[in-house]
């Protein structure tokens, strides 16, 4: 399914259940490392449960229940061994609607590198200012830095979120729909950062827009109700689909 | 038709409206009115064994301020618990919570009932200061978890979840993105509760004053004199106590908590300030 490349993630018969809804049916997916990899599907079907799982985050949902592996670097991310700070450090999110912290802009992007046990003024200050180089947004923001986060336009937030999460330095990008609250051109300007972080960090990102998954994507994953009915390189997902309803769901014949 | 009902709809709230408005500005305007001639510095500052109010003033204040110190972190640290950790679905979780609720509606004498025979005998605290900051506290620990989790609801469930997904523990996503934003409203809940009890008598009837007049008590274990309490026994067995003289006692009790508002408000306003957002 995907060529030589190193696997970063894999999911090994995944099942998740909020309460007695199955929303995650026995999933095998294999996230190549440094890559793009786009999770598409109806609503509903499980693609956020599907991010959210891969970070634990999907645990914060009450009388939710997991079964099965994901393996992060070979090992598995729900052991109880695992220190769940350091994986959601490890593996950040980005989320569908942005939500900056009650906070300066400064302070947003140092919030993370402070709770991993980084005070240095200055050291910050590098990270700050690198983090929002990086996410294209110091030009608009320098003067500004201990301004209220929520004083900037909804795309500028959302860059910010990603810029807030890069300040942890973690490997693996979980971005669930991030565009879906913006305007075209934020769109624009986050699916260009997305384009810059790609080859530095494994990237997974549910999207609604097939165009975007097709524009920024490497791998596509379709899923349906609960099971990845499709996988493979975004240009024989949407060239040359194996399944029928992937075939159905590209042309639009429902959504 | 439907104007006119449109019409007498809003003459019928606009004149409640009013109603409430002057029984609010009336009543402590009535009690200022009548009060205010009587009052003067001495009152303030001089021993209630030469007709001043000073140790009742200062009873007051203690009381609230200890009472504060008691159930403010325990009411603060419970509302926490019940809106970030308590599973909602636990039959344990809506036990407490209705025993809250139930705890808000017992009468204050009832609850001066509990408070003399288990502070004041069972636990041997006698007639004392103690004791009234802990049987006061049972009645300002509902208004404060009340209170505090409202505000704490208020905040946004994506601060938690950013935090979180940056690597934080529930308590550092709490502690650092909840708690700041939720403080003016928990801050809110003490005074609330700071209001409810100022003036209340049953409550520390049998279990932090005595009848006698004393001076300032030397220790917490010792009993206390307050404005409410000296009102009504004054009221109630000195034939002497003037009503100017009563109303003046009044307009004192208004003061202190008019100014333990004010400070309270300024605190909050202090720290609505810096943490901006």
């Amino acid at each position: 399914m995907v060529r030589s490349e190193k696997i970063k993630i894999e999911t090994i018969d995944l099942h998740v259940w909020y309460r007695d809804l199955h929303v995650l049916k026995g999933v095998n997916m294999q996230i190549p490392e440094k890559r793009v990899t786009a999770i598409i599907g109806p609503s509903g079907c499980g693609k956020t449960t599907l991010l959210k799982s891969l970070n634990r985050m999907v645990e914060l949902v009450e009388d939710s229940k997991v079964k099965g592996q994901v393996l992060l670097d070979g090992v598995n991310i729900y052991d109880d061994s695992i220190d769940l700070t350091e994986l959601r450090k490890r593996v950040g999110m980005v989320f569908q609607k942005p939500n900056p912290l009650p906070k300066s802009i400064y302070e947003n992007i140092a919030y993370g590198p402070r709770i991993h046990g980084i005070n240095d003024k200055k050291e910050l200050d590098k990270i700050v200012e690198k983090c929002l180089k990086e996410a294209g947004l110091w030009d608009e923001v320098k003067d500004r830095l201990n301004d209220s986060a929520f004083n900037l336009s909804i795309g500028q937030q959302q860059r910010l979120c990603i810029a807030r999460t890069l300040a942890v330095n973690p490997e693996v990008l979980l971005m669930d729909e991030p565009c879906s609250a913006l305007d075209p051109r934020s769109t624009m300007k986050v699916e260009e950062l997305i384009e810059k972080l790609r080859g530095t960090y494994t990237i997974v990102i549910v999207t609604h827009n097939m165009q975007q998954a097709q524009r920024i994507s490497d791998y596509t994953a379709f899923i349906y109700y609960g099971k990845i009915v499709e996988f493979g390189p975004t240009e024989d997902i949407f060239l040359n689909p194996k399944e029928k309803l992937t075939r159905d769901y590209i042309k639009g014949k429902f959504g | 038709m439907r104007k006119l009902k449109e019409y007498l709809m809003i003459t019928l709230v606009s004149v409640q409206g009013l109603l409430v408005i002057s029984v609010a500005v009336l009543l402590p305007a009535m009690i200022f009115w009548i009060g205010s001639p009587s009052l003067s510095l001495k009152l303030f500052t001089s021993s209630v064994f030469e007709g001043g109010l000073f140790e009742c003033i200062m009873g007051t204040i203690w009381m609230l301020l200890g009472t504060i110190a008691i159930s403010g972190p325990i009411g603060v640290l419970a509302a926490i618990y019940l809106v970030e950790y308590a599973p909602r679905s636990s039959k344990i979780v809506r036990v407490v919570d209705q025993s809250i609720n139930n705890l808000a509606g017992v009468p204050s004498i009832v609850i001066g009932l509990f408070g003399y025979t288990f502070f004041s005998y069972h636990l041997k605290l006698g007639i004392s200061l103690l004791s009234g900051w802990l049987t006061l506290s049972l009645m300002t620990l509902p208004i404060i978890i009340r209170g505090s989790e409202e505000a704490l609801r208020m905040i946004p469930y994506s601060f938690r979840e950013a935090a979180i997904g940056l690597g934080a523990t529930k308590w550092e996503a709490v502690r650092d993105n909840v708690l700041p934003v939720a403080a003016p409203g928990i801050a809110t809940s003490i005074i609330l509760a700071v209001a409810r009890i100022a003036g209340e008598v049953a409550a520390i009837l049998f279990t932090a004053c005595v009848l006698t007049m004393r001076g300032l008590p030397d220790s917490i274990l010792e009993p206390v004199m307050t404005l409410s309490y000296y009102l009504f026994v004054m009221l109630v067995t000195s034939p002497k106590f003037s009503i100017s003289k009563a109303f003046a006692t009044a307009t004192v009790l208004l003061l202190v908590v008019i100014f333990l508002v004010v400070v309270a408000t300024a605190i909050r306003t202090y720290y609505r300030r810096i943490w901006k957002w």
